[in-house]
């Protein structure tokens, strides 16, 4: 059964912000991850790596909020790039054909290299 | 302030029983003052004038005795002279005694002289003349001398009387004052008895009732399902803190309405859901499908759709992203977006295209929907389909016995809902008679056992090839059942899966379409 609750650590890189959620993002969680996103933009630092290496399990949800960010921080001139390294979470990247148009990378430095704008 | 039913009880009655104390209290103080002034009047006034009057009958009788001595000179009035004199001592120590205040003293005291000085006149002067043959010597100091001696204790004891007749009047006067205030007293104790009383019984028990039956009221109006009704009691005792208790009860009952229409609502969606889902009636032969469905919750994101048009087979198994009601919304706009351009003979590319966009403009920011889109040539076994973000198919064929398979991944699209171009990259096989496609969902493969590792596409495969001798009809079943069991009881997500089974070109079997094995509660 999910865990009802995702800790996300926030880190301050210079030109962007890391978001580091702990704990698995399904349906019950993905609504801190969606607020956490939601402060980026409100605090108009819209340049976020999502560092998913403390993310055991994803679902749809999760993935939907995801994208769901990536538009948003997108439509608020910033982006969002992903630092992952799990192999589950890439396959279903590749699956859906989330990773074509976003930044996807072992590490923090390097999806935040591939940010758009 | 906070004083409860039993204190409020308690106090009131330990009020009255307190002013009923003081009622008593009173009563034996006016029955003190009225038995002190009946001693003052019986015990000392009126023995007090009686005592006068005998001590002045005494020296009146004396004063007789000697003139009778002296006039006819009898010796036994003499005696009676001495026992008078007696008597008038006798009666002056009781009035020594009787009266106590300084002015009755000393009146008492002036009487006891003019007595002590007439007996000297008589003893001393005219009885000695008598004896002596100079009668009317004596009874001439008899009468000047003593006549005086006498109106002077005549005047005293007169003077005594008045002080008596005084004292008595200021006891009356006392007792009236004294009954005055005591007559006030109890009334005041009476009316403070009386307002408490009242208070008691008639105030006390009207608010409780009042209260009560406010909170009858409440009630009956929760029993005819209104539950909006709020009490506002603030009696400070077991009737508030009832009150309280009973809105908050109501706030309870309107939580379980509220759950009652939500779940009611979630009933209707589900069978909107269930009526979209199984309309299934392929007409041709040359395949068989098997569908099975087993939802998460009453409504899920997982749906699948045949349709049988000419010599070719359609077969759409889809997934919403996210759970319930926002998936299940999502999965109903896709399904009647693919049937209303396929009816109107739009290519695959086109339906899922144009589904696509419904998904967009539906959808909130990131949700979205996988599908794979396939047609089955019915004459040839050719199979194509168009895979958006969908977990790959199965192809299982092979002997019945040791089948063989594999998942074809095929170039891949991008899910529904996130891009103006998902891209419509297609894959097709060609299925030999007896082959079957097998299409599912992700719930297959993310379910995760109780140490969190997933089933997995290789775990998927090996189950499908092991359990297909079993039969294409209850293939989908066991998957299920094993997935489930994998879980341990703790699946929270749809599973969906197809068998596709093509029976050949030459086939005469007529077509079959399995009903859906639901193996979820409630649809």
């Amino acid at each position: 059964m999910a865990q009802e609750k995702v800790e996300i650590q926030i880190t301050d890189a210079g030109a962007y912000r890391v978001l580091k959620p702990t704990g698995d993002l399904d349906v019950y969680t993905v609504g801190s991850l969606r607020d956490a996103i939601g402060r980026m933009i409100e605090e108009d630092t819209p340049h976020v790596v999502v560092d998913l290496d403390g993310v055991p399990f994803m679902d749809s949800s999760g993935l939907g909020a995801l994208m769901g960010g990536v538009r948003r921080l997108r439509e608020a001139g910033g982006d969002l790039a992903i630092a992952c390294t799990r192999e589950q979470h890439l396959k279903l990247f590749s699956i859906t054909g989330f990773g074509e148009g976003v930044s996807i990378s072992p590490t923090v430095e390097e999806a935040a290299a591939g940010f758009k704008a | 302030m906070q004083v409860s039913l039993r204190w409020k009880i308690v106090g009131g009655f330990g009020l009255l029983l307190l002013l009923i104390g003081l009622l008593g209290w009173v009563t034996l103080i006016l029955f003190g003052s009225v038995r002190g002034v009946q001693r003052q009047v019986f015990d000392d006034a009126v023995p007090g004038l009686m005592t006068v009057d005998e001590i002045v009958r005494a020296y009146t009788a004396q004063s007789a005795a000697v003139r009778g001595f002296l006039i006819g000179n009898q010796p036994r009035l003499l005696d009676q002279y001495h026992r008078e004199v007696e008597v008038a001592a006798d009666r002056q120590r009781t009035a020594e005694r009787l009266f106590r205040s300084p002015r009755e003293r000393d009146l008492l005291t002036s009487l006891e002289r003019a007595g002590a000085s007439f007996h000297r006149l008589v003893d001393r002067r005219v009885v000695p003349l008598a004896q002596r043959g100079r009668r009317n010597r004596a009874f001439e100091v008899l009468s000047r001398e003593g006549s005086d001696r006498i109106v002077t204790i005549e005047n005293l004891a007169r003077r005594l009387r008045q002080a008596q007749v005084v004292a008595v009047r200021r006891a009356e006067d006392d007792l009236r004052s004294a009954s005055s205030e005591a007559v006030v007293t109890l009334i005041a104790v009476l009316v403070a008895a009386l307002v408490v009383g009242a208070l008691l019984v008639f105030f006390l028990p009207r608010r409780l009732v009042r209260n009560l039956s406010r909170l009858v009221d409440a009630a009956r109006a929760v029993g005819r399902g209104h539950l909006e009704q709020r009490l506002d009691i603030h009696s400070g005792d077991e009737v508030e803190e009832l009150a309280r208790r009973f809105t908050e009860m109501q706030e309870g009952l309107e939580r379980l309405q509220r759950l009652a229409v939500q779940e009611r609502e979630l009933e209707i969606a589900a069978s909107i859901q269930a009526n979209l889902v199984r309309r299934i009636d392929p007409s041709l032969p040359g395949a068989s499908v098997y569908p099975v469905q087993r939802q998460a919750n009453r409504v899920g994101g997982d749906w699948y759709d045949v349709d049988v048009s000419g010599r070719r087979l359609t077969v759409v198994v889809g997934d919403a992203s996210g759970k319930g009601i926002g998936a299940a919304l999502m999965a109903t706009v896709a399904l009647s977006v693919l049937r209303a351009e396929r009816s109107l003979g739009a290519p695959p590319e086109r339906i899922v295209q144009r589904t696509n966009q419904a998904l967009a403009i539906a959808g909130d920011a990131g949700s979205f929907a996988t599908l794979i889109y396939a047609t089955l040539d019915l004459d040839d076994g050719s199979v194509r389909w168009l895979n958006m973000g969908h977990p790959a198919p199965f192809l299982l064929r092979g002997p019945h016995d040791r089948p063989e398979g594999y998942f074809v991944h095929g170039p891949r699209n991008r899910a529904l809902g996130w891009f103006e171009e998902p891209g419509f990259a297609e894959t097709s096989v060609r299925l030999r008679p007896g082959d079957s496609l097998v299409l599912f969902t992700d719930g297959f493969i993310e379910a995760r056992s109780a140490d969190d590792e997933a089933f997995g596409e290789d775990r998927l495969a090996e189950a499908i090839l092991q359990l297909a001798p079993l039969g294409p009809d209850v293939l989908g079943e066991e998957l299920i059942a094993l997935v489930e069991s994998f879980a341990a009881g703790k699946l929270d997500d749809d599973l969906t899966l197809l068998v596709v089974r093509f029976e050949g070109v030459r086939s005469e079997a007529p077509p079959t379409v399995s009903p859906s094995h639901d193996l979820s509660a409630g649809l």
